[in-house]
């Protein structure tokens, strides 16, 4: 008994730090947690809109805390699986529905944001860019992106191949091909340079708009059955699969990322697919380049045979709240992100982000910004990203699909097959 | 009959306790703790990010496992990797050990360079590779010049059967070096005189190797080959960048992996946490495998 006493001592003391628990303050100086992903264009505005804020409220301080966007998903599900979210975040819309259908962030504080109703609110953006964050009547995040993509062109190496770029370049997903084997340069078998680069990992943005332009879906409409239109996505996977090194061998995900060679200009990336922000980024990289004005951006190809006439789709990144932080922190929280989201030109202009405003969208900023009316027109014919909590699992199935016909010589025809019985049993799960 | 401790052999016993007792509570708290709650999950439809009471499934986590070809895909792939990984790194590294030990000069130098990439962390050394197998880099220039195929793509990370070797690959380079410096521990401590009996005797090096050295080095192999095997088991960090990096998910789809992305990207925690306690099992099975049919105990020199 006498051993056992000092032990149980022992274990209760190294235990307490495990219980310990701060009392949310209602009162007195406050500290905001602010994770949001790395984007250097976008960090010095918004360190200056936090020295603002801090200092029109001398009682709170914010802490801006980066990660990249890739770490970032994963970073705050476990932040907030341990029950320690940071008070703001912004993820893209796939990864942040599930914290709206959890009850994990909470409504706009429509005072605080500085609307007086929901209706306010709403008729502030543009129709539908709330729908995603909207559940149960109230809307749960205000978006500080709304993103579509579109190649961007290197003039220099459509020229260095023999092409004008301003007569030659692509409108269809053919052309897309038939310029690439003009721009490729190959050592054997090894690509050098290449025409053209997907966003691989980002299946659901830049490769279900293919599908659809041909007639298929991802998902039913009534959201129950997965796959739509099999000859449509046989046609995309026979696609890609020539695209690939058992086919054309004009690139694959292997390669690197080519809208981060692009801004380098060193005659080994003819086109990319990227956002406006792009635009920001290439400045910053490389201003000689971007002041050449030997790139221009194009609309988001259709297929030659294509029935429906879709761009890409956009994804938002939307600014939340958690939910679980005290009422007082919650309201400042949404004075803040107002506070940032009340300099959409600003954005716009610096780091090339659209914050989906009816005023920003009919603002002279607006108008001027280089190729913003081919992103505009794209966005118009595009539609919001398919989210729902499954949303990456389904991902993760059309990339298994695409990169078995891309890279493993999986026939497309099997490929698709896996793809029908493993999605719907995903979305069966639901 | 219970013995009685008294005096010094009491003194010592408290002190004993005093020093185990900061492991013990280390080892309750982050592994004997996870293991527990992660059985317990494994019962429930948890979802990660869901505040609300888990429905309970009983066995069905480990059902609905047991008949997906997904989970099935992962066994083999862990197997796959396994078997490939930990039976070539028991055997180099053991031959390694004894070329290293029979050399007179250059000893320090050779196991520093082999353990330096142990140092590295998984992550460093996937990023590294990555960088070699990409396909402008140097293992297609390597291996074209090797085998005299000039131009040729070997796709590293990109053909099923090449990604898997790659992994692999990475692996093997990582802890061979690690296992070469427990060898050449387990080679310091034979006896000398046994060796120079066994020359008397007229023993030439081979017979040497096979009589002397590797009979009583049993327990060392024993040794490494349980911490090879279960390492490989649980191996994560390289097949994780490598899919971050573009390769096909389904070669190289390992449990490890698959845990991670059920939990994570799914945000299915119950489901997760029963491949957890699968993968646990295997692991403590291959273990008492391995002692049952070792039969190594303690050598006597």
């Amino acid at each position: 008994m006498k051993k056992i006493i000092p032990i149980l001592l022992t274990l209760i003391f190294l235990a307490l730090p495990l219980f310990a628990a701060g009392q949310p303050e209602e009162e007195g100086s406050i500290t905001i947690t602010f994770w949001t992903h790395e984007d250097p264009n976008r960090t010095a505005l918004e360190e200056r809109y936090i020295k603002e804020f801090e200092a029109a409220n001398p009682d709170v301080t914010i802490e801006r805390v980066t990660n990249s966007s890739k770490k970032m998903p994963e970073l705050l599900l476990t932040a907030f699986a341990a029950n320690e979210g940071p008070h703001i975040f912004n993820t893209q819309i796939e990864d942040g529905y599930a914290y709206i259908a959890n009850g994990r962030v909470a409504p706009v504080n429509l005072k605080a944001a500085g609307y007086s109703s929901t209706s306010d609110l709403k008729n502030a953006y543009v129709d539908g860019v709330l729908n995603a964050v909207t559940e149960g009547g109230d809307v749960y995040g205000l978006p500080l992106e709304l993103t579509n993509w579109a190649p961007y062109v290197n003039k220099r190496v459509f020229r260095d191949a023999g092409l004008d770029p301003e007569k030659d370049y692509p409108k269809t997903w053919e052309d897309i091909v038939a310029v690439s084997e003009k721009m490729v340069l190959r050592k054997g078998d090894i690509i050098t340079r290449r025409g053209f680069d997907f966003r691989f990992p980002y299946y659901l943005v830049s490769m279900v708009p293919m599908v659809e332009q041909l007639g298929g879906k991802l998902v039913s409409d009534d959201g129950k059955t997965a796959i739509i239109n099999d000859k449509a996505w046989l046609t995309f996977l026979e696609f890609m699969a020539d695209w690939g090194p058992n086919g054309k061998n004009l690139g694959s995900p292997t390669y690197k990322n080519g809208r981060k060679l692009f801004n380098m200009d060193n005659n080994d990336m003819g086109m990319c697919l990227s956002g406006l922000y792009q635009i920001g980024r290439i400045r910053a990289d490389n201003k000689e380049f971007y002041d050449s004005g030997d790139w221009m951006v194009i609309p988001f190809p259709q297929f030659e045979n294509a029935v429906e006439d879709v761009a890409s789709a956009y994804y938002g990144h939307y600014y939340m709240v958690n939910n679980q932080k005290s009422s007082r922190e919650q309201e400042v929280a949404w004075e803040f992100i107002s506070y940032m989201l009340s300099h959409s030109e600003e954005y716009l202009s610096e780091v090339g982000l659209i914050q989906p405003t009816k005023a920003l969208m009919s603002s002279e900023t607006f108008k001027n910004i280089p190729y913003g009316d081919v992103f505009a027109n794209d966005l118009a014919k595009g539609h919001m990203v398919y989210y729902a909590e499954n949303s990456a699992k389904i991902q993760e199935l059309m990339k298994e699909a695409v990169e078995g016909v891309l890279l493993s010589g999986i026939a497309p025809e099997k490929a698709l097959a896996s793809l029908k019985v493993k999605a719907q049993e995903v979305l069966d799960q639901q | 009959m219970k013995k009685k401790y008294s005096g010094i052999e009491k003194k010592l016993s408290r002190w004993g306790w005093y020093f185990v007792t900061p492991s013990l509570i280390f080892f309750m708290l982050f592994s004997f703790y996870p293991i527990i709650n992660a059985a317990y999950i494994s019962l429930f439809r948890k979802k990660i990010l869901s505040l609300k009471a888990p429905d309970f499934l009983g066995l069905g986590n480990y059902k609905y496992l047991l008949s997906s070809s997904d989970f099935w895909n992962s066994m083999r792939a862990t197997f796959v990797f396994t078997l490939g990984t930990f039976i070539p790194l028991v055997i180099v590294s053991l031959l390694l050990a004894v070329l290293i030990m029979g050399r007179n000069k250059g000893k320090k130098f050779l196991q520093l360079a082999y353990y330096s990439p142990a140092v590295l962390s998984s992550v460093v050394a996937a990023v590294i590779w990555m960088m070699i197998f990409d396909p402008r880099g140097i293992a297609n220039q390597w291996l074209n010049f090797l085998v005299n195929t000039p131009g040729v793509d070997h796709l590293w990370l990109a053909k099923s059967f090449m990604v898997q070797f790659s992994t692999m690959l990475v692996y093997f380079w990582k802890y061979i070096g690690y296992f070469v410096v427990i060898f050449i521990a387990g080679l310091a401590s034979i006896p000398h005189s046994l060796y120079e009996a066994a020359k008397i005797d007229g023993a030439v090096p081979r017979q040497i190797f096979w009589r002397i050295t590797l009979p009583l080095l049993k327990p060392t192999v024993l040794l490494v080959s349980i911490m090879a095997m279960l390492q490989c088991l649980k191996t994560f960090g390289t097949q994780y960048l490598f899919v971050q990096a573009g390769s096909p998910q389904a070669p190289i789809n390992v449990i490890t992996l698959n845990i991670y992305n059920t939990g994570i990207r799914d945000h299915l925690l119950g489901r997760a946490s029963a491949m957890s306690i699968i993968l646990f099992v295997i692991m403590l099975f291959f273990t008492w495998l391995q002692f049952k049919t070792s039969k190594a105990d303690d050598v006597d020199y």
